[in-house]
C-alpha cells in the first residue's frame, strides 16, 4: 500500500485545532503523514513542530516581497508552498527553484490563472500544482462550476508539461480533512484519472519530502530531520 | 409485500451498500444528514444524476460518547465513486461542521452490517 500526504495542513497558530488532533485523524484517514503549512505572517518565526512535518505558506503582497521570504525561509522547512493567486506571484514562485509548491495557482476566488509558460516552469523547477479540494468541498452551484473549470484547464497544462501535481485538503479544522479514496473521488469531478489521483497523493507528495525534482547543488535538503521523522 | 421483490433475480437492479461513518461538532439527527446527503447528491449530479444513482439510506447508528456515528446507504453499483465523491462534498449540517468517510463496501446487507461493528 501507498504512503498517502496531505502537504497542506493549518494547524494551531494559525487556526484552533492542535497539530497533534489534525495527525491522530489523518492517521485514522489512511495517511502517512501530513505537513503542517501555515502562513508565514501568522506564524513569523516560530517553526517548531513535534507532529507531523513542518512546512511554511508564504503570503507575499510583491515579488520582491516573495523572493525576500523565499531566502528567509529556505533550507529551514520540509515544503516551502507559495500563496498563489496574484498571476505576478504565480510566476515569480514558478520560476524559483526553491519553491516546493504553488499553493491553489488559481488563487482561492479564482482571480488568477495557469498558462503554457507557468506549467514549462514548473516542470523544469520542480514546482508542483496544487489541486486545492477545500474549494470544491467548501462552495456549491455556480461558484464551484467555476471553480472545477479551471482545475480542468490547470489539469490539462500540467498533463501536458508533466509538472509535478498534489491534492491537499487545505484543511483549518479536522471536519475539513478528507481519506484518500475520497479525495480521489473528488478529484475525479474534474478529469482526474484514479491512478493519477493517487499519485498525486502519495508519489508526487513523497518526491516532494526527498526533493526528488531538484538538482543536489539548488537546494539544501533537510537530511538529518527527514531521518529522525518516522512516518 | 413490496413489489419490487417479485421481480426475478436476475432482472433485479445490481446494488452496492456503502459503510460510511461521520463524524460532527454536534449530534445530528438522521433525516437531518439523510437530507444533507441529497442535497449534496442533487447539486452535484443534479436530477438525473441523482434518479441513476438510486441513493437510499438503510441504516443510521450514532455514538452516544462522541458527536458521530455510522450508516449503511445503499446505491447502484456503477455509481459507487459518484456517491463518494458526493459524500466528500459535504461540509456542514444545521451550521455544524461535518464530514463523512466511506469505510467499506459490500454487495449485501448482511456484508455491510458485518462492517459495520
Amino acid at each position: 500500500m501507498s504512503k498517502f500526504f496531505d502537504l497542506h495542513v493549518h494547524a494551531y497558530p494559525e487556526t484552533e485545532v492542535p497539530a497533534e488532533e489534525l495527525l491522530r485523524v489523518a492517521k485514522r484517514y489512511g495517511y502517512t503523514g501530513i505537513v503542517i503549512t501555515n502562513h508565514d505572517d501568522t506564524v513569523g518565526s516560530d517553526l517548531k513542530s513535534n507532529s507531523g512535518f513542518c512546512g511554511i505558506e508564504i503570503r507575499a503582497n510583491s515579488v520582491a516581497d516573495l523572493k525576500r521570504k523565499i531566502k528567509l525561509y529556505h533550507g529551514k522547512v520540509a515544503v516551502l508552498a507559495v500563496h498563489g493567486g496574484n498571476d505576478k506571484i504565480n510566476r515569480a514562485a514558478l520560476e524559483d527553484h526553491r519553491v516546493d509548491v504553488l499553493a491553489h495557482p488559481s488563487g482561492e476566488n479564482r482571480e488568477g490563472a495557469l498558462n503554457q509558460v507557468l506549467a514549462r516552469f514548473a516542470a523544469k523547477n520542480g514546482v508542483a500544482i496544487e489541486f486545492n479540494l477545500n474549494a470544491i468541498i467548501q462552495s456549491r452551484r455556480g461558484e464551484r462550476a467555476r471553480m472545477l473549470l479551471k482545475m480542468r484547464s490547470n489539469l490539462k497544462l500540467v498533463r501536458k508539461y508533466k509538472a509535478p501535481l498534489i491534492l491537499t485538503s487545505n484543511a483549518r479544522t479536522i471536519y475539513d480533512l478528507r481519506a484518500p479514496r475520497e479525495m480521489i473521488a473528488l478529484a475525479s469531478l474534474f478529469g482526474m484519472e484514479r491512478e493519477e489521483a493517487a499519485s498525486a497523493l502519495s508519489d508526487f507528495p513523497q518526491g516532494i519530502l526527498e526533493k526528488r525534482w531538484k538538482r543536489e547543488n539548488d537546494v539544501v535538503v533537510l537530511k538529518n530531520e527527514n531521518k529522525k521523522i518516522n512516518y | 409485500m413490496c413489489l419490487a421483490l417479485l421481480i426475478p433475480s436476475s432482472l433485479r437492479d445490481r446494488r452496492r451498500y456503502l459503510v460510511f461513518e461521520w463524524l460532527s461538532e454536534r449530534g445530528i439527527d438522521k433525516w437531518t444528514l439523510l437530507s444533507e446527503i441529497r442535497n449534496s447528491i442533487f447539486s452535484l449530479y443534479g436530477d438525473v444524476g441523482a434518479s441513476e444513482s438510486k441513493m437510499r439510506l438503510i441504516e443510521y447508528t450514532n455514538a452516544e460518547d462522541t458527536a458521530g456515528g455510522m450508516g449503511i446507504l445503499r446505491c447502484a453499483h456503477d455509481k459507487v465513486e459518484e456517491v463518494r465523491a458526493a459524500l466528500a462534498c459535504i461540509h456542514s449540517a444545521n451550521e455544524a461542521r461535518l464530514s463523512i468517510r466511506v469505510i467499506g463496501i459490500s454487495g449485501t446487507i448482511k456484508g455491510a452490517t458485518r462492517l459495520l461493528r
